[in-house]
Order: C-alpha cells, then sequence, then structure tokens
C-alpha cells in the first residue's frame, strides 16, 4: 500500500509537467525548422548584403552602398515589379471572384468537378504553361491577328514581348491561389444570410455589396496576398514573355547571384524586396480589418 | 395606391381583406409535391401557427410567403394585394429565421438597422427605433456587441428585433424557438406571445412542437402530406381532431374500431359487442363504420362494480405507473388491447396491476376520426 501511495505523489508533479511542456514540445520540429532554414539564413543574408569585396573575396563592411544600387541602378525594374504584380493581382481577382462565385453558388453536383478543372493547369509543367502564352500571343498569332483587324492592336503592334504578355503570364500562373481561398470563404457563407438580407428589403445587388462580399473578405485578403507576394519577386515571366525592358527586381537578383556572382548587392536587394512587400501588405491588411472575422 | 384597386379580387363579403391569402397554392420540387394545393385565410392580428411533422410543407409554404419559394401555381396575396411572384424584397413581410441569420460582420446595432438602412431612413431615426427595439426585446446596452458574443435565447431576440424594426404587415417564424433549450423556450413563448400582444401585427409561426403551437396561437394549421388537415384554435383541435393523424399528433388518444347502430341517437358499437354513445352530430352521414378516439386524461377508472352513467368499458390493469402530476394506466379491454388512461391524483383510489376495473368517459369526449 504505502509504495503505491508513494509512486502517486512521485508521480503527480511530473504528469504536471509534462502537461505543461507538451505545447512546446509540439512546437519543437516547426520552430527548429523556421530557426534552421529561416531566420539564420535571413540573418546571414543581411550580413552578406553589408559585405563588400570582388567575388570570391567578401568581406564584411557595413557597406550600405549596397542597398542604394536598387535606386540608383535598379529602379526600372523595382517599378516593373510593382505596377507588373499590381496589374496582375487586380486583374486575377476580377477573374477570380466571378469563378469563384459561381463554382461556391451555382455548382451544385459540379462543385468538385470544377474545382479539379480550375486545378488541372497545374498537372502541366511550370515553363510548358508559360511557354504555350508564347504562342497565344505570339506576333502573327490569332490573338493579335483579331486585335489588330478591330483596331484595338496598331499595324505593328505586338503582345510578346511587352508588359502585357508578362502580366498576363503572371495572372494566368497565379489564377489558381487567388481563386482558392475566395471559394473557399464564400462556400462557408450560410444561404440564409443572403436570404435575410432579401428579406430585409436589399435587393440582389446590396445584399451582394453588403453581406456577401463583406464576409468572403478573408478569402480575398488571402488570395491577393498569395497572388501578390511571389508575383512581386517573380522573374520567370519576365524572362519567357518579355524582353530586358520588362525584367523585374526578381530578374536583377537572379542575375546577381548565379550569373555575375554579385552577392552583397543581390542579398541587398532580396532583403529590399522582403521589407517593401511587408510594408506594403501590414496597411492593406489592417484596412481590410478581417480580424473582426475570424474571431 | 394600386393595392386598393386590386383589393377587390381577393374579398368574398367586402369586409378587410384579411393579412395572408393563399388561394390553392401549390408546390413541386420535381415530382415531389410539397406543399398540395393549399387555400388559407389568415386575420389580421392573429397569432397563426403551421405545425406539422417534418417534410409536411410547413416551412415551404411560409418560404413562398416570403417570396423564398416561387409558388407551381396558385396566388398569394397579402392584405388584398397579389404578391405572388414578387422577390422578398418588395413584400412588407419579414422573416425570423431558424437559425437566426444574423449577419456576423455587423454590430448587434447594424443587424437590427439593417432594414431601416435599406429604406433609408434618416439616422437620427434609425437611432431611437433601434434603441426603442432593442428595449422591447430587453437588449438594451448591447448596441455595439457582435452576434457570436451572445446567448443563443438573445440572438434570437435580436433576430425578432431585426424583422420587427420595419412594421411588417406580416411576421414570419420558422421554428424560432428550436435551437433553444426546453427552459429558454418556454420564456421565449410567453415573451414572443406579449410582443405579439404589444405589436399588434400578424405572425405565422411555422414549429413541429405542438405543445408551443397549443400555447401561443390564436388559430392552428395541422399540416400533413403538404395539406392542411385541421385548422382551429388548440382547443377545437384537441378535442375533436376529425383525422386520426391530427389525433395522433396533438396529444396521445386512443382510436378504435366502431360500427354505427344508430346515428340518430349517436349508438356505436364495438367490435365485442360492446355499445358506446357518441354525440349524435359528429357521426358521419352514410357511414357504417367508423373510428373512434377518447383522449387518455378523459377516462375515469372505477372498481368494476360501480354502477356509472356514460361510455364504459371493462377492464383489467396491465400497468400503472405513478408520475407526480397523474397516474398513468393501461388497460386491457376486450375492445381494445391497451387503453391509456391519465387519472389526476386528486384522491387515494389508485389501482394496481392486475386489478379489475370499469373505464368511464362522457360521450361527448369521444370524438370521431377519418
Amino acid at each position: 500500500m504505502s509504495a503505491v501511495g508513494r509512486e502517486v505523489s512521485s508521480s503527480a508533479p511530473t504528469a504536471a509537467w509534462r502537461r505543461k511542456l507538451v505545447p512546446y514540445g509540439l512546437l519543437l520540429p516547426g520552430g527548429l525548422w523556421l530557426i534552421i532554414f529561416f531566420v539564420v539564413p535571413m540573418l546571414r543574408l543581411v550580413s552578406v548584403s553589408l559585405q563588400t569585396g570582388i567575388y570570391p573575396r567578401y568581406r564584411f563592411a557595413w557597406a550600405w552602398s549596397n542597398y542604394a544600387e536598387l535606386v540608383t541602378n535598379y529602379g526600372g525594374q523595382a517599378v516593373n515589379s510593382l505596377v507588373y504584380a499590381f496589374l496582375a493581382t487586380a486583374i486575377a481577382f476580377l477573374i477570380a471572384y466571378p469563378l469563384a462565385y459561381f463554382i461556391a453558388f451555382r455548382g451544385g453536383r459540379w462543385k468538385n468537378f470544377l474545382l479539379v478543372m480550375l486545378l488541372m493547369p497545374f498537372l502541366m509543367p511550370f515553363l510548358l504553361r508559360t511557354l504555350s502564352w508564347k504562342i497565344i500571343l505570339a506576333d502573327h498569332g490569332l490573338l493579335v491577328d483579331l486585335l489588330k483587324s478591330v483596331h484595338l492592336l496598331g499595324e505593328d503592334g505586338r503582345l510578346l514581348a511587352t508588359g502585357v504578355a508578362v502580366v498576363a503570364g503572371i495572372v494566368y500562373n497565379f489564377l489558381a491561389f487567388m481563386t482558392l481561398p475566395i471559394y473557399v470563404s464564400l462556400e462557408k457563407i450560410d444561404r440564409s444570410l443572403v436570404e435575410a438580407a432579401n428579406d430585409l428589403y436589399a435587393s440582389p445587388a446590396v445584399a451582394f455589396r453588403k453581406v456577401t462580399f463583406p464576409l468572403s473578405r478573408p478569402g480575398v485578403v488571402a488570395g491577393t496576398l498569395l497572388t501578390f507576394i511571389p508575383a512581386v519577386g517573380d522573374y520567370v515571366n519576365a524572362v519567357l514573355l518579355g524582353t530586358p525592358q520588362q525584367f523585374m527586381i526578381g530578374n536583377v537578383i537572379q542575375s546577381r547571384f548565379l550569373v555575375v556572382l554579385d552577392y552583397p548587392v543581390a542579398a541587398a536587394l532580396s532583403f529590399t524586396l522582403m521589407i517593401v512587400t511587408v510594408l506594403l501588405i501590414i496597411p492593406y491588411v489592417r484596412a481590410a480589418g478581417t480580424e473582426d472575422l475570424v474571431a | 395606391m394600386a393595392a386598393v384597386t386590386d383589393v377587390a379580387g381577393g374579398l368574398p363579403d367586402g369586409g378587410e381583406p384579411p393579412a395572408v391569402q393563399l388561394e390553392s397554392v401549390t408546390k413541386r420540387f420535381g415530382d415531389f409535391t410539397a406543399v398540395d394545393e393549399i387555400s388559407l385565410d389568415i386575420e389580421e392580428n392573429r397569432f397563426f401557427a403551421l405545425l406539422g411533422p417534418s417534410g409536411c410543407g410547413k416551412t415551404t409554404t411560409l418560404r413562398m410567403i416570403g417570396g423564398f419559394e416561387e409558388t407551381t401555381a396558385g396566388i398569394i396575396r397579402l392584405h388584398g394585394e397579389d404578391v405572388t411572384g414578387r422577390k422578398p424584397y418588395r413584400r412588407m413581410v419579414n422573416t425570423v429565421f431558424q437559425s437566426y441569420a444574423l449577419f456576423p460582420h455587423l454590430t448587434i446595432f447594424e443587424n437590427v438597422a439593417f432594414g431601416l438602412r435599406r429604406r433609408d431612413v434618416d439616422d437620427a431615426e434609425i437611432k431611437t427605433r433601434v434603441a426603442e427595439m432593442l428595449e422591447l426585446v430587453q437588449l438594451g446596452g448591447r448596441e455595439k456587441q457582435k452576434p457570436h458574443t451572445l446567448s443563443g435565447g438573445q440572438q434570437q431576440r435580436v433576430a425578432l428585433a431585426r424583422a420587427l424594426i420595419n412594421h411588417p404587415r406580416v411576421l414570419l417564424l420558422d421554428e424560432p424557438l428550436g435551437a433553444l433549450d426546453l427552459k429558454l423556450r418556454k420564456e421565449m413563448q410567453i415573451e414572443l406571445k406579449r410582443i405579439q400582444n404589444e405589436v399588434g401585427i400578424t405572425f405565422i409561426h411555422v414549429t413541429h412542437d405542438q405543445e408551443e403551437a397549443m400555447t401561443m396561437a390564436d388559430t392552428i394549421a395541422v399540416m400533413h402530406k403538404g395539406r392542411i388537415e385541421r385548422m382551429g384554435t388548440a382547443t377545437e383541435i384537441y378535442e375533436d381532431p376529425q383525422t386520426g393523424f391530427v389525433a395522433g399528433f396533438l396529444g396521445a388518444s386512443n382510436l378504435m374500431q366502431a360500427d354505427i347502430v344508430d346515428a340518430s341517437t349517436g349508438e356505436v358499437v364495438l367490435a365485442q359487442g360492446r355499445r358506446l354513445r357518441v354525440s349524435p352530430g359528429r357521426l358521419p352521414a352514410g357511414e357504417k363504420q367508423v373510428r373512434l378516439g377518447v383522449r387518455p386524461e378523459k377516462i375515469h377508472l372505477v372498481p368494476v362494480d360501480a354502477e356509472i352513467e356514460g361510455n364504459a368499458l371493462e377492464g383489467l390493469v396491465i400497468d400503472a405507473s405513478f408520475i407526480g402530476v397523474s397516474t398513468h394506466y393501461l388497460v386491457e379491454t376486450g375492445a381494445i388491447a391497451q387503453l391509456a388512461v391519465m387519472a389526476q391524483n386528486l384522491d387515494d383510489r389508485r389501482f394496481a396491476q392486475g386489478d379489475r376495473i370499469k373505464a368511464v368517459w362522457r360521450p361527448e369526449h369521444t370524438f370521431v376520426v377519418t
């Protein structure tokens, strides 16, 4: 009997301890992953961005001038990045919202099929998908001829190798990232809320503006971020569908890192890109006011 | 207004048009007929209940009045005005939805103000009316909260306020108390009744809970398979259900098969030659056989040798259970295998299993069902 009593008293505090430790234990794998593959490389990136010298001999020197290069040499590409990403996000939103709305509200038993269709292009390699746009936008392709015949495009106008082509490529490649979150948030909306709005004298358009759209905002925010963030840093679409004129900041970083081997400037550009993106996103998320909806 | 000229069509006798009038309204979903040629007049200021089991068409009927479901055939009039095919946002009715359907992204104030804002009422008036309405449903001071911070009963009252603030001419309630627990449900039943008295508008209330319907409604329509089986006050329907379905759906009843002996005196005979009497007016003309019913609480048990006027069946107590307010007996008689009897515990005379007794009730408590 006394042995049992002792065992109980000695195991009680360890059980309580264990319960306290469990959450940290669960955090450990993810936490380690983040530290090793995000925090450490990020610190390393910052330290490289402040180095100076010639490949392969770089040394740390608080070289802030690396950051100035963005403005002095790569202003054009930076502007391209922001403008293309912004346009692509806006266009993708305009295409994705009605699409998601249709699937969520009118899809009926075709819902799953339509979602699979939406993801179908992703079974194709990214490169092939993007290269196919070369054919669609080609100088004597169907689309260009059509636009010329209705005088939307001048006699010697072209689509390929222009900003239009790059934006089209980005829109196409990120459309699903925009559509799926919006679909999910629309799908969740209780249909009786729309009926309640109609019941309270809201026409379908007003019910959409006052009820459906506000309730789908978390999806809109998620979708636009999932499109905008990778689009700002994208370089593939500019390479395949544009010319150096359309190059984005991603193209500069890519060539600095891998071609010129100018690590400090590449690191400075990367870090700046990240900071600028975060600074753009914070006010957007604040303004969209999704905190209320998560609760 | 156009409504006035339109009225004549819906008026049988030139008085006030009924608040709601259905004329042969039918709704089919594919092959399934959810509502089958219902005709119905609901007078002004009534608390009207559509009662029935799930799938009987009561909710579909309500949704057609609200405009959420199109009619397959028939005409719906609100205060004499034909509104068939009119969109919900153009009907002067408001609905309290089963799940309340409060807008989760809006505050209680904005939820209640929603209808007024759509009709461009000015801000100052909205403010006073919302405050008044929240006072009416006893939720003053909650204006700034979001719906999810309120309890189920409070959310229900917000839903009610949100509908009533528009002064609808008819308020539709779709199982409004279904999600509440028993105690709250009882409270809200009284609350709803009070509010209806106070605002004085027609309430149409859909429920599958017979007790709820009887507690609140002035008029009850019992629906079954897309049709109205019986309509009347709670007392009328309970005391004379007229159909087997209604007798079984509203309370418990003992049903028995009988042959008519003499329709003018109301004399009938049961399977084993037991003679009973029924109010003669209740016997259908030209029938030979009828089904009779009697409610368990209308039957008294007396010792088998007692001399008693009225309908009497001899039998054997096969089960007796004391449940506080009353004692429930099951009695085996020759004519009915198990006669349910509910006796109030007014005196000490209780019977036990195995006692031979006589089950007695008054002829006028016998009803006839088809």
